[in-house]
């Protein structure tokens, strides 16, 4: 605010001059430019330690949130050894605390070092568990709902058409579930979560061979309001 | 469907579904892919003055009764023409024809525009009448009395109770497009009761054929509704958080047992019809699913992975003790309904690979394999518990078939277009006699 009066100031006087001549014009608004990058500099330093103290205390609030996490993690494993395995999180923290300010496209960014981007876990044949290779994705989804709580998601577990509709509707549900747990024992509020069922009502590939059969063996996670 | 309303008490279900619902598309036919190993011989002559309309009594009753596979139709021979009444028939001629049952009558028309029609089904070699009934009705109820006579003559001649007047619902699928069909139990005059772009599952008839409990996933999760198939209006039952699936209607219609998630895994609920007074029935860890009730309403035998596998058990519908369970054969038996005497249920059984129909007998815990397909689910048992209908595959298209109880005969049903499936059979209807 002071800068802005100041250059003010300075422009009104520099107008006043104006009448020396068109040498001296010339020298007076290669003065003003001179003066006007140099605050601009200033500007922009003064800014980026802004921005370097709020990155600091972004990441320093997701470390704690993340050792948080590991706390109850570890809690809850202890509590129920049958919930299906969560790895601790690991290498997060740095890259990640440069947050967007729309997170619809901060979920989009396609680049690939960008797991938001991804939104479906695949199983093995009548598993429901999250494999190693997934963890990844629904770890940054987490911690994603966790930076935007006024966010939610809708978890929609899906199977392969072999058997019972109920009865994959109800596998698809635990598939659904498994990742709402693991959404929530790493932090996030249940309430953001809703963990459904499509059985295999709606598969993503029709054929009947084991590559179809492997695309339909998923969840996705859907972001509630997400703009088309 | 709405403005039909005021048209319905009058008249039957068959008639208000034909008035109130939009046609569907295709029309079923029924292919007979076996037969009884011993069938009774029946000769069926044409009614006098049935010509003069579309639906031709002596062909509908003809066509159902071969249907289910248990008679042999005899041939009408050259004489004319046909006797339409006792006094007219010439035992010996019939004889020498080889007639053994003969069925004849007449449609006369009556002077207020409605129909009488009369028939009667002689024995031949005793010269007396097994059956005869006079039927008053308004034209375009001629193909459910038809129905209805079938029926009669299938009870006299066999024993057991007729389903030819009954009607099926399932699920069409057309590209994206899900149709809830309800028709008559031969296939013919197929109504859409619910149309959406989103899946339709699990359509089960209420016990006095009014509504229909189905699951729609039209709200981007699965539903359970309560649609009335009279008059069209539909209400919510189950729509908590999770999933809501797999209605089951109490023998009395007036509880459903469904499946919700809730509280973590798939469990299974009682509720009033209408959705309130809820109450949890199973508490395990695993998944409990597909509730059927028992016909004495005492208990329900339902799907559960609690000991691993997928497997049926049988528990008390007030909750007291621990569910016992009853399928030990392989690892993969699910989908448990019924019969209607409560003394089997067919369910869907795995083996090498294949999904399907068997029938297991409650005390004796007799199985028995009924079908042969690829993907064979969704078994229903026709109210006389004489037949099965359920859902199969052909070529990678969606179609209905039926089996009897005994596994002899089997029928195929197909629509012209689309993939059909999750049949399930309505009740006996219009208080029979």
């Amino acid at each position: 605010m002071k800068n802005a009066v100041l250059a003010l100031c300075l422009s009104f006087f520099l107008a006043a001059c104006a009448s020396q001549g068109q040498r001296a014009e010339i020298e007076q608004r290669d003065l003003f430019d001179q003066q006007q990058q140099e605050q601009q500099r200033e500007l922009a330093r003064q800014a980026e330690e802004e921005r370097q103290a709020q990155i600091l205390q972004e990441q320093e609030e997701l470390r704690r949130q993340l050792e948080e996490q590991q706390r109850r993690q570890q809690e809850q494993a202890r509590a129920q050894e049958e919930q299906p395995v969560i790895q601790p999180i690991t290498g997060a923290g740095e890259s990640d605390a440069r947050l967007a300010t729309d997170p619809w496209s901060q979920l989009r960014d396609p680049s690939p070092g960008n797991p938001l981007s991804q939104r479906s876990v695949y199983y093995e044949f009548d598993r429901y568990d999250i494999s190693d290779r997934y963890m990844p994705l629904v770890e940054a989804h987490a911690k994603f709902l966790m930076q935007h709580p006024e966010l939610r998601v809708v978890v929609q577990g899906n199977c392969d058409d072999r058997g019972s509709r109920e009865y994959n509707l109800a596998l698809g549900q635990r598939r659904a579930e498994s990742v709402k747990r693991a959404m929530v024992l790493l932090g996030v509020n249940d309430r953001q979560v809703e963990s459904v069922s499509f059985g295999a009502e709606k598969p993503v590939a029709d054929g009947t061979d084991e590559a179809s059969w492997a695309q339909n063996r998923r969840s996705d996670i859907v972001y509630l309001n997400e703009p088309e | 469907m709405k403005k039909f309303l005021s048209m319905i008490s009058a008249v039957s279900l068959a008639l208000a579904l034909t008035a109130a619902s939009l046609p569907a598309r295709a029309q079923l036919s029924i292919e007979i892919v076996g037969g009884g190993a011993s069938q009774i011989p029946i000769t069926i002559l044409p009614l006098a003055g049935e010509d003069r309309y579309t639906q031709k009594i002596s062909e509908i009753v003809s066509a159902d009764l071969l249907r289910s596979g248990l008679f042999r139709l005899g041939g009408v021979g050259a004489a004319r023409p046909f006797p339409s009444d006792t006094s007219e028939v010439d035992y010996r001629h019939w004889r020498n024809e080889g007639a053994q049952t003969l069925v004849l009558g007449r449609v006369l028309d009556r002077p207020d525009g409605s129909v009488e029609v009369r028939f009667r089904v002689l024995d031949v070699g005793k010269q007396t009448q097994l059956l005869g009934y006079s039927f008053n009705i308004a034209v375009p109820q001629l193909r459910l009395t038809a129905h209805r006579i079938a029926d009669l003559i299938y009870e006299k001649l066999t024993g057991d109770v007729g389903v030819f007047a009954t009607k099926i619902a399932y699920v069409v699928k057309t590209g994206e497009v899900f149709e809830l069909q309800v028709a008559d139990a031969d296939g013919y005059n197929p109504q859409v009761v619910h149309r959406y772009r989103e899946p339709i599952i699990s359509p089960q008839w209420s016990p006095d054929g009014t509504r229909i409990a189905y699951v729609s996933f039209e709200q981007k999760k699965p539903i359970v509704y309560v649609l009335n198939v009279f008059d069209g209006t539909r209400r919510v039952v189950a729509s908590f958080e999770g999933s809501n699936s797999a209605p089951a209607w109490s023998p009395d219609g007036r509880r459903l047992a469904v499946t919700l998630t809730k509280d973590g895994s798939s469990q299974i609920y009682l509720m009033n019809a209408d959705g309130t007074g809820l109450t949890r029935l199973t508490y395990s860890q695993s998944i409990d699913t597909e509730p059927n009730f028992s016909p004495d309403g005492r208990h329900i035998l339902f799907t559960s992975d609690r000991a691993g596998s997928p497997q049926i058990y049988r528990a008390r519908i007030d909750g007291v003790g621990e569910p016992e369970r009853v399928t030990f054969g392989g690892g993969y038996n699910v989908t448990p309904r019924h019969t209607p005497d409560g003394k089997a249920f067919v369910f869907v059984t795995r083996t090498e690979g294949r999904y399907n129909v068997a029938i297991q007998n409650i005390a004796s815990r007799q199985v028995q394999i009924l079908t042969a397909g690829q993907m064979d689910q969704s078994p229903t048992v026709a109210p006389n518990g004489k037949m099965i209908l359920y859902a199969s595959e052909t070529r990678g298209r969606g179609i209905l078939a039926a089996v009897s109880s005994d596994g002899r005969i089997k029928q195929r049903i197909t629509a012209q277009a689309g993939d059909i499936r999750e049949p399930t059979w309505g009740p006996l209807t219009n208080n029979r006699r």
